[in-house]
C-alpha cells in the first residue's frame, strides 16, 4: 500500500520523502529552490541526454541475481558487478580516519584554536515562558577580558505564529521554554565568559506554563502560542504539518485516509488494539553543537559540528545577507549528530555576530545541559487498532497519535503503519501538541521507533490473536523481498524455533525472544558533486562538501574512487567538509551514501577516462585501447603492455586532469524501501523489573554495501541507541516549575558498556540498478527503529505481558508486572 | 506558576571569591607550596584567585603553563598546551571521555584541577603515540573499527590501555567492566571489546602495523 | 567554576590552620567539582588534602581495619583483606561510580559527599536544603521516582555513600579532628537526619576534618555483602541497595545488621529485619521475611511505590549473598 510514498525517481527527486515522514522531523533530502528547477528542465535522464543502454546485476543474491536493462547516460561508467566479484566495494576497509580517531589527532570543531580566538557562552532563560523585560550587560561589558556581548533578536527553531499580530511586539523574543538562549558573550577565556554570562542580568513578566504533554491538552490549559503556530523544517527535516487546525496547543490532526477503515475493521476476523506511550529522547551527541565562526570583512569563516555544511553556509548567508561565496564552512571531523545539527542554529547566528562585533574568531560549544534542551525526539501517546482475517490479510488500521516536539512540531509516528505492510483500508491522524519545553529535531528515522514501538508490537499481538507465528504472520503480509530473506536468515540462524509460549517460565528471572521489521525510504538529494582529480605523479584526490559524521563517508568514498583506479583507498586523499569544494549533500534522512557516491565513481570514471585520452597518444595507441585490470592499466589488444597508475599519469600533458561530477537522476522510476528485521532474545528479572537483552540479531538491507565494516558499525549503534531508547532514555521535566531535571549524562541515562548484548549482524547485498553504485544509507533503518518494538514482543514472549509503555525502566516494568501495589502509589 | 506576572531577576548568582593573593613563582611539586610546616603556617600561603604559573609533566615532558586554580586539567591540556586529543563531553566525570592517565592511573581529566596535576605524571592520548608508533591499542581500534564518530575513542583507548597494562588476559567480562564508565553514543562498545580482547589475544604488536597501512592523515 | 584561591597541605595542621573563612576541604575533588560546575557551592579557597600522606593507607590488623580517608575506593576495593574479612565494604567501593572515579575518589569524600538529588544539584532549583527562603521540598510534590521510600516527610533525598552502608553494619568509628582536638564518632550518629539540619548531613563542623576511619575486626562466623540496584549495570545511581552483615554459628545466624542505603537521608539500620534474621536458619524463605519486614512503615511518594519492591529484592537476595546461597547478582549495579 503505502500511497503517499514518493519515489527517489526522475521527476520526483525534490520531494523524496514519503508524507508521513516530511511531516514528521525528517532528515534531508530537500534539495535547493535551484536544483528544483534544474529538475523541471530535466526530468530524466533519458529525456535530456544521450544513454546508452546498460544490463545491471539486480535482486538479492539469496534468491538469486538477475539481470536489469536501464538507458544509463553516456558519460557514465559501465556497471559494478556484484560485491564477490569486486576489489574493495564490499570488502572491510578500515576507516580512513580511523588513525586520527584514535591517536586524538583529528580536529573537531570544539579543538579547532585560531589566533586570538575568544570563548563564547550563552546565556538561557531561566524561566519557562514568559517576555524579557530587560537585559542589562553592562556588568558583563566591565568585566576585563570580555570583548563583545549579543543579544539575541529572533530564535530560531521554535514554531512562529500565523498571525504574528496576535502577539504584542515586544524588543526581545518571547520565552517559551527554559534554556532558550538570550544572550551570548565572547571572552578571552572560557572561565571569563563564563563569569560575564552570570553578570548579564535578565528580568521577565512571567506567564503560565505547562510542560506537560497530557495537561497541554486539556482546554484551560496555558498555551504555549496565543494563536495557532506553525514551524519551520530545517535542512535535517523537522517542522510538522502547516495550517492544520490548532486548539489551544493541540495542532492537527495530519489525517491520511486510504479505504473505509469501518468497514475493514467490520470484515476482520481478529481485532487488536492498543495504547502506546514513548518518552522524550535527547540526542546527546558526544561533541556538543558548536560553531568556530572568523568574521572577516572578505569571507566568514566558519567550522562547524554539523550534518550539512551547505545546509550552514546556506543559513549563514540567508541571516547576514552574505552571498553564498563569501561564507565558508569546514567540518573536517565530527562527533556525533543523529539529525540535530544543520544549519546554523541559534549557536552558530550568536557566535557570528560576536565575531563581527569583536573581529576576533570566536568559539561558540554548547555544554552539555544546553545540548539536552536544544533538540529531541519528541514523545509519543499512540492509539492503535489493527484487524486482520483469520488467514493474516489486514484490514484496516487505524492510529491516532498525540506527540510533543516542544516549541516546534513534526511529532507524527504513521510511517510505519502506513508503510510496512500492504492494508486496503488506513486511517491516521497525528497531533502535536504544543509544551514549553525545547523543540524536537530531526532524530535518526524520525517517527519511526516511535511508530514501530506501536505497530510492531500490535502485529505481534495480533499473530497471537490468529495463533500464528509472528514470522508466518509477517510471511503473509509483508510484500518486501528483502526483509522476507532476512526473515529467513534469522528463523535459520538464531534460536527462534525454540521459542515457547509466552510467560511459560517460572522463577523470577523470565527469557523470550521476539522480532520486529523497520521501513526507510531510498532519498536522494540531488545536491551531490564532487570533483576528482589526478596529479601527474600519479596522485589522486577527490573533493566534496559532503561530511563525515563518524557514518564512514570518507572511508565510503575512498573505496568508491580505489575501485575504479585500482590502487589502494588508503592511497586516495579525501577532501570533504568544506564547501570551497563542489557541493555535497547534507547527511539526514540516509540519504549520503546514496546520493554521493554515483557522482564520485562517476567522477573518477570521467577522470580516468580523461587520463587515458591524454597519455594514449604518449603510448601509440588510442584511449579506447586502455582498461584498468587489477589495478593496472592494460592494452586492450596486447596484455602484455601493462602500466601503473603512476607511469600513465607521468605521460599527462599537463599538471593535473580532473573531472567534477553532480549526481544524476536515479535510472528508473521505482518505489524503493529499505527494511531491517531485529531479533532480540532478553531476560525479564521480575523482581528488579530489569530487562536484560541478551542477544541481538540484525539481518539489514543498505543496496549494495560499500563498506561492510563501517555498515555493521552503524548496524550496532542503531541496535545500541535502540536498546537505550527502549530501556533508559527519558527526559524528564519538572512539571511545577518548568526545568529539565535530568540535563546531564548522568541522570539521562544512555547505554553503557554492561549494558551491550552479543550482537551477530547479517548484510543483505539487494541490488537495484539505480545508479552506477547503487549504494544506500543505513543509518536509519539501523535498529533504532525496531529495538523497541522487539524488545516489547520479547517482553511479552518472556513474562506473558505486554509493554506499551517506554523506556522499560524497574519502575515502569515492575507497575506494568503489578509489582507495585496501590497503598504503594501514594 | 501565576497568572499575575512578575518581575524577577536572573538566578545566576554573583562571582565570589576574589582578592587572595597571586603566586609569583612556578608550582613545580605538588609540595611546592608546603615545603615545611613553619612556612605553611604563614598566612597567604595559597596560590590563585588569579592564573599562577604552574609546571606541568605531560607525556614526558615538563610544560609551564599560567592558569588560575579553578582551570581543570582538561581546560589546562586542551586550551593552554593545545592537547585536544582529550575530549569534554559532559565535564562532571560521568562519561569518562576525557579520561587521561594520573601517574599511570586512568583519571577523569575534567574532574581534576590543573593545579593538582603538578607533580605528578601526566598521560594523554597524545602521549600514548611512540614517535610514528600507534600503541597497539589504537592500531587495533582502527582494525576493527572500534570508532563511529571517534569523540569518545580518545578516552575509549585510554581505558583500555590500561586494563592491558595491569591485566594482560582480560576476559569480555573484565573489559566491560573497565570501560563500563566510558559512553559512547554510535554504538562502538562491541568493537571496543574486540579490539581489546584482540591485543590481548595477539602479542605481536609489529605483526599488527604490518597489516595496516597507515591512511595518509598524519 | 566560581573563582578561588587553593592552598595545598602536607600535613593536617596545615589544613585545619587554613580551614577558615569559608575554605573548603578538597580531597579526591569529585563531589566537590560537581558542586561547584553547577554553582552550588561557590567556595573562595580550596584546602587540598590530597596530599596529606598520614591520611593515606589501609591497615588491617586485629582490632580491626584502619582507613585513611584518603584510601580511594580502588584501593579499598583491591585490598586483599577486606575482600576476604569485609567483603561489603569492598563489594560497595569496587561497585561506587565509575573505574575511574573509583581511582580518584576517596573514603573520605565518598562518605561526606553531597546528597544527588537532582533538585539540590539543579542549579535551577532554590531548595530549603541550600538554605534558600524557599520552604519546599521540590520532591514532594514533582518528580520523586529516584528519592526516598523512608523518613522522608522533611527532605526526600536519599543518602549517596555506598560505603556508608557496610561501614554502618559493620559499626564503624569515624574520627574527626579539628583545632580543638580529636573526637570519635559512631557511624550510627556521624550521619544527620534533615529533620535535625536541612543544611548538613554530617556532624563535621566547620573546621574538622576525617582523619580515620575505623572498622571493628569481625567476630568469628561473619559474612557480609553489599549490592545496589539501579536502571543500569554500567554506572548508575542506586535505587535500592542492602548492606549486610550474618553472624553465624552454623546454619543458624546469631547476629544480623541489615542496612539500606538510599532508602531514606540517613543510612538506616532496619531492626525488624534483622530481629526476623536474629536465631534463623538463613534460607529463601527467611531472607524474604527479612526483606519484607525491612519495608513495613515504608512512605512512598507518587511515583517511587517501585522501590519497596526493589529494596526487598536488593535485601533477600544480598542476604543469600552473604550467606553464600546465591551468585552476585547479574542485575546488581557494578
Amino acid at each position: 500500500m503505502a500511497p503517499e510514498i514518493v519515489l527517489a525517481a526522475q521527476e520526483q527527486q525534490q520531494s523524496t520523502q514519503p508524507k508521513s515522514v516530511k511531516k514528521g522531523v525528517e532528515g534531508e533530502a530537500k534539495p535547493t529552490r535551484e536544483a528544483e528547477k534544474k529538475d523541471e528542465q530535466t526530468p530524466t535522464a533519458a529525456k535530456s541526454t544521450a544513454t546508452r543502454t546498460e544490463t545491471f546485476v539486480f535482486g538479492i543474491p539469496q534468491n538469486g541475481l538477475t539481470k536489469k536493462e536501464r538507458q544509463v547516460p553516456l558519460d557514465e561508467p559501465p556497471p559494478l558487478a556484484q560485491n564477490s566479484e569486486l576489489k574493495y566495494i564490499g570488502k572491510p576497509t578500515p576507516r580512513y580516519d580511523g588513525m586520527a580517531k584514535a591517536t586524538g589527532r583529528g580536529k573537531y570543531t570544539a579543538d579547532i584554536q585560531l589566533p586570538g580566538m575568544l570563548y563564547a557562552r550563552m546565556v538561557d532563560a531561566t524561566i519557562p515562558h514568559g517576555r524579557i523585560t530587560s537585559v542589562d550587560t553592562s556588568a558583563a561589558e566591565a568585566l576585563p577580558g570580555v570583548k563583545a556581548i549579543h543579544v539575541i533578536e529572533h530564535t530560531f527553531g521554535i514554531a512562529a505564529l500565523r498571525d504574528p499580530k496576535q502577539e504584542a511586539p515586544s524588543k526581545y523574543p518571547v520565552i517559551r521554554y527554559a534554556g532558550q538562549p538570550i544572550a551570548a558573550v565572547a571572552a578571552t577565556s572560557p572561565q571569563i565568559a563564563s563569569d560575564a554570562a552570570a553578570l548579564i542580568k535578565v528580568t521577565y513578566d512571567r506567564m503560565p506554563f505547562v510542560v506537560d504533554k497530557q495537561d497541554a491538552r486539556a482546554p484551560d490549559a496555558p498555551t504555549v502560542f496565543p494563536g495557532p503556530a506553525d514551524a519551520e523544517g530545517s535542512a535535517g527535516g523537522g517542522g510538522g504539518p502547516k495550517n492544520v487546525p490548532q486548539v489551544g496547543n493541540v495542532h492537527g490532526p495530519e489525517r491520511k485516509k486510504v479505504g473505509d477503515v469501518d468497514k475493514g475493521f467490520s470484515e476482520a476476523d481478529a481485532v487488536v488494539e492498543g495504547e502506546y506511550f514513548t518518552q522524550v529522547q535527547t540526542h546527546s551527541a558526544l561533541e556538543t553543537h558548536g560553531f568556530v565562526v572568523d568574521w572577516k570583512p572578505e569571507e566568514v569563516t566558519v567550522y562547524a559540528s554539523t550534518q550539512g555544511t551547505a545546509s550552514v553556509r546556506d543559513e549563514f548567508a540567508e541571516v547576514f545577507k552574505l552571498p553564498k561565496s563569501q561564507v565558508r564552512v569546514i567540518t573536517e571531523f565530527m562527533g556525533g549528530g543523529f539529525g540535530a545539527k544543520f544549519g546554523a542554529g541559534n549557536e552558530g547566528v550568536v557566535a557570528a555576530h560576536l565575531s563581527r562585533k569583536a573581529k576576533l574568531p570566536v568559539k561558540l560549544m554548547l555544554d552539555r545541559k544546553q545540548e539536552h534542551i536544544v533538540c529531541n525526539r519528541p514523545d509519543s501517546h499512540q492509539k492503535l487498532k489493527i484487524g486482520a482475517k483469520k488467514d493474516g490479510t489486514l484490514t484496516a488500521i487505524s492510529l491516532t497519535s498525540y506527540g510533543t516536539a516542544g516549541v516546534g512540531t513534526g511529532a507524527g509516528t504513521a510511517g510505519p503503519a502506513t508503510n510496512l505492510y500492504k492494508c486496503p483500508n488506513l486511517l491516521t491522524e497525528e497531533y502535536d501538541v504544543f509544551i514549553n519545553a525545547g523543540p524536537g529535531a530531526a532524530f535518526r528515522a524520525p517517527g519511526h521507533p516511535q511508530g514501530c514501538f506501536a505497530f510492531e508490537q500490535a502485529i505481534d499481538e495480533l499473530a497471537v490473536k490468529l495463533d500464528m507465528d509472528p514470522m508466518d504472520l509477517r510471511d503473509k503480509i509483508d510484500e518486501s523481498p528483502t526483509r522476507r530473506v532476512e526473515r529467513k536468515i534469522i528463523r535459520e540462524r538464531t534460536n527462534w524455533k525454540t521459542r515457547k509460549a509466552a510467560g511459560v517460565d517460572t522463577g523470577p528471572v523470565k527469557r523470550g525472544m521476539g522480532i520486529a521489521q523497520s521501513v526507510w525510504y531510498r532519498f536522494i538529494n540531488m545536491d551531490s558533486s564532487c570533483e576528482v582529480r589526478v596529479s601527474r605523479d600519479g596522485s589522486v584526490e577527490i573533493m566534496s562538501s559532503v561530511q563525515d559524521l563518524g557514518t564512514g563517508t570518507k572511508t565510503l568514498l575512498a573505496i568508491v574512487v580505489a575501485e575504479e583506479f585500482g590502487i589502494s583507498p588508503a592511497d586516495v586523499v579525501i577532501r570533504i567538509g568544506d564547501t570551497r569544494y563542489p557541493i555535497g549533500p547534507n547527511s539526514g534522512g540516509s540519504v549520503t551514501a546514496g546520493s554521493i557516491t554515483p557522482a564520485v565513481r562517476n567522477a573518477s570514471y570521467q577522470a580516468r577516462q580523461k587520463l587515458f585520452a591524454a597519455a594514449a597518444p604518449k603510448l601509440s595507441t588510442t584511449a579506447d585501447n586502455l582498461e584498468m585490470r587489477g589495478g593496472k592499466v592494460v592494452f586492450k589488444n596486447d596484455e602484455s603492455k601493462s602500466y601503473s597508475l603512476k607511469q600513465i599519469a607521468a605521460k599527462m600533458p599537463t599538471s593535473e586532469i580532473s573531472a567534477r561530477v553532480t549526481r544524476g537522476p536515479e535510472y528508473a522510476k521505482e518505489r524503493i524501501t529499505y527494511g531491517g528485521v531485529d531479533y532480540v532474545e532478553l531476560a525479564v528479572d521480575t523482581e528488579t523489573g530489569r530487562v536484560h537483552i541478551e542477544k541481538v540479531f540484525g539481518a539489514h538491507d543498505c543496496g549494495r554495501p560499500i563498506n561492510p565494516l563501517g555498515v555493521i558499525s552503524q548496524i550496532n549503534g542503531g541496535i545500541l541507541q535502540g536498546i537505550s531508547y527502549a530501556l533508559f532514555e527519558d527526559r524528564v521535566m519538572d512539571r511545577k516549575q518548568g526545568y529539565m531535571l535530568n540535563a546531564n549524562l548522568e541522570n539521562y541515562k544512555i547505554i553503557g558498556a554492561r549494558e551491550v548484548p552479543e550482537i551477530e549482524i547479517e548484510l543483505v547485498e539487494n541490488y537495484i540498478a539505480q545508479s552506477s553504485t547503487d549504494a544506500a544509507g543505513i543509518g536509519e533503518s539501523a535498529g533504532i527503529i525496531t529495538l523497541a518494538a522487539a524488545i516489547g514482543n520479547a517482553f511479552y514472549n518472556a513474562t506473558g505481558v505486554r509493554m506499551r509503555k517506554i523506556p522499560m525502566t524497574p519502575a515502569n516494568v515492575l507497575a506494568a508486572l503489578g509489582r507495585v501495589s496501590q497503598e504503594e502509589t501514594a | 506558576m501565576s497568572d499575575t506576572p512578575k518581575i524577577e531577576v536572573s538566578r545566576r548568582g554573583f562571582l565570589k571569591g576574589a582578592g587572595l593573593t597571586a603566586a609569583t613563582t612556578v608550582i613545580e611539586s605538588a609540595s611546592a607550596l608546603a615545603r615545611d610546616a613553619k612556612e605553611a603556617m604563614q598566612p597567604d600561603r595559597s596560590v590563585g584567585p588569579d592564573a599562577v604559573p604552574v609546571k606541568l609533566h605531560v607525556n614526558g615532558q615538563e610544560h609551564t603553563v599560567t592558569i588560575e586554580p579553578r582551570y581543570t586539567l582538561a581546560e589546562t591540556l586542551r586550551d593552554h598546551l593545545g592537547l585536544t586529543g582529550t575530549k569534554v563531553v559532559c565535564d562532571r566525570g560521568s562519561c569518562s571521555a576525557c579520561t587521561v592517565w594520573l601517574d599511570g592511573t586512568p583519571a577523569l581529566a575534567c574532574m581534576t584541577l590543573g593545579i593538582d596535576a603538578v607533580g605528578r605524571k601526566i598521560t594523554t592520548i597524545e602521549g600514548l603515540t611512540q614517535g610514528a608508533e600507534m600503541h597497539p591499542v589504537q592500531v587495533a581500534f582502527v582494525k576493527h573499527d572500534a570508532m563511529q564518530c571517534g569523540f569518545c575513542t580518545p578516552g575509549m583507548v585510554m581505558t583500555c590501555a590500561a586494563l592491558l597494562e595491569r591485566n594482560h588476559d582480560p576476559k569480555l567480562a573484565d573489559v566491560k567492566h573497565a570501560v563500563s564508565g566510558n559512553l559512547c553514543r554510535c554504538g562502538t562498545y562491541p568493537k571496543v571489546f574486540a579490539a581489546t580482547l584482540d591485543v590481548a589475544q595477539q602479542h605481536q604488536r609489529a605483526a599488527y602495523l604490518l597489516t595496516l597501512n597507515p591512511a595518509k592523515e598524519a | 567554576m566560581n573563582k578561588f584561591a587553593f592552598v595545598d597541605c602536607t600535613t593536617v595542621d596545615q589544613a585545619l590552620a587554613e580551614l577558615k573563612d569559608g575554605a573548603v576541604i578538597k580531597a579526591g575533588g569529585i563531589d566537590l567539582l560537581d558542586l561547584m560546575k553547577d554553582g552550588i557551592v561557590t567556595p573562595p579557597k580550596l584546602v587540598n588534602i590530597r596530599n596529606v600522606s598520614s591520611l593515606r593507607g589501609i591497615t588491617a590488623s586485629k582490632d580491626g581495619l584502619h582507613l585513611g580517608p584518603l584510601a580511594t575506593l580502588s584501593e579499598l576495593a583491591a585490598h586483599p583483606e577486606i575482600q576476604r574479612d569485609y567483603s561489603a565494604l569492598a563489594d560497595a567501593a569496587g561497585h561506587a561510580a565509575t573505574p575511574q572515579i573509583r581511582n580518584m575518589a576517596t573514603l573520605g569524600g565518598n562518605l561526606t559527599q553531597r546528597p544527588r538529588c537532582w533538585y539540590f544539584r539543579s542549579s535551577d532549583f532554590d531548595c530549603k536544603k541550600k538554605g534558600a527562603g524557599s520552604d519546599e521540598c521540590h520532591a514532594h510534590e514533582g518528580e520523586n521516582q529516584y528519592h526516598a521510600v523512608m523518613n522522608n516527610s522533611t527532605c526526600a533525598m536519599v543518602h549517596p555513600s555506598s560505603t556508608a552502608v557496610p561501614l554502618l553494619a559493620m559499626n564503624a568509628q569515624v574520627e574527626i579532628t579539628s583545632k580543638r582536638g580529636k573526637r570519635s564518632v559512631p557511624i550510627s550518629e556521624f550521619y544527620v537526619p534533615p529533620e535535625k539540619s536541612l543544611i548538613n548531613e554530617t556532624v563535621l563542623q566547620t573546621g574538622e576534618i576525617i582523619t580515620g576511619i575505623f572498622v571493628p575486626a569481625p567476630e568469628s562466623g561473619t559474612r557480609s555483602a553489599y549490592q545496589k540496584y539501579g536502571e543500569k549495570e554500567s554506572f548508575d545511581w542506586p535505587l535500592a541497595d542492602a548492606g549486610i552483615v550474618l553472624v553465624m554459628e552454623g546454619e543458624r545466624c546469631r547476629k544480623a545488621a541489615v542496612v539500606m542505603g538510599v532508602a531514606a537521608p540517613t543510612p538506616i539500620r532496619s531492626q525488624a529485619a534483622e530481629a526476623v534474621l536474629t536465631g534463623a536458619t538463613i534460607n529463601e524463605a527467611t531472607a524474604r521475611a527479612a526483606a519484607k519486614a525491612a519495608m513495613q512503615g515504608a512512605t512512598p511518594l507518587s511515583q517511587n511505590g517501585f522501590k519497596v519492591q526493589l529494596f526487598q529484592t536488593a535485601i533477600y537476595r544480598t542476604i543469600l549473598l552473604a550467606a553464600g546461597q546465591m551468585q552476585r547478582d547479574p542485575s546488581a549495579i557494578g
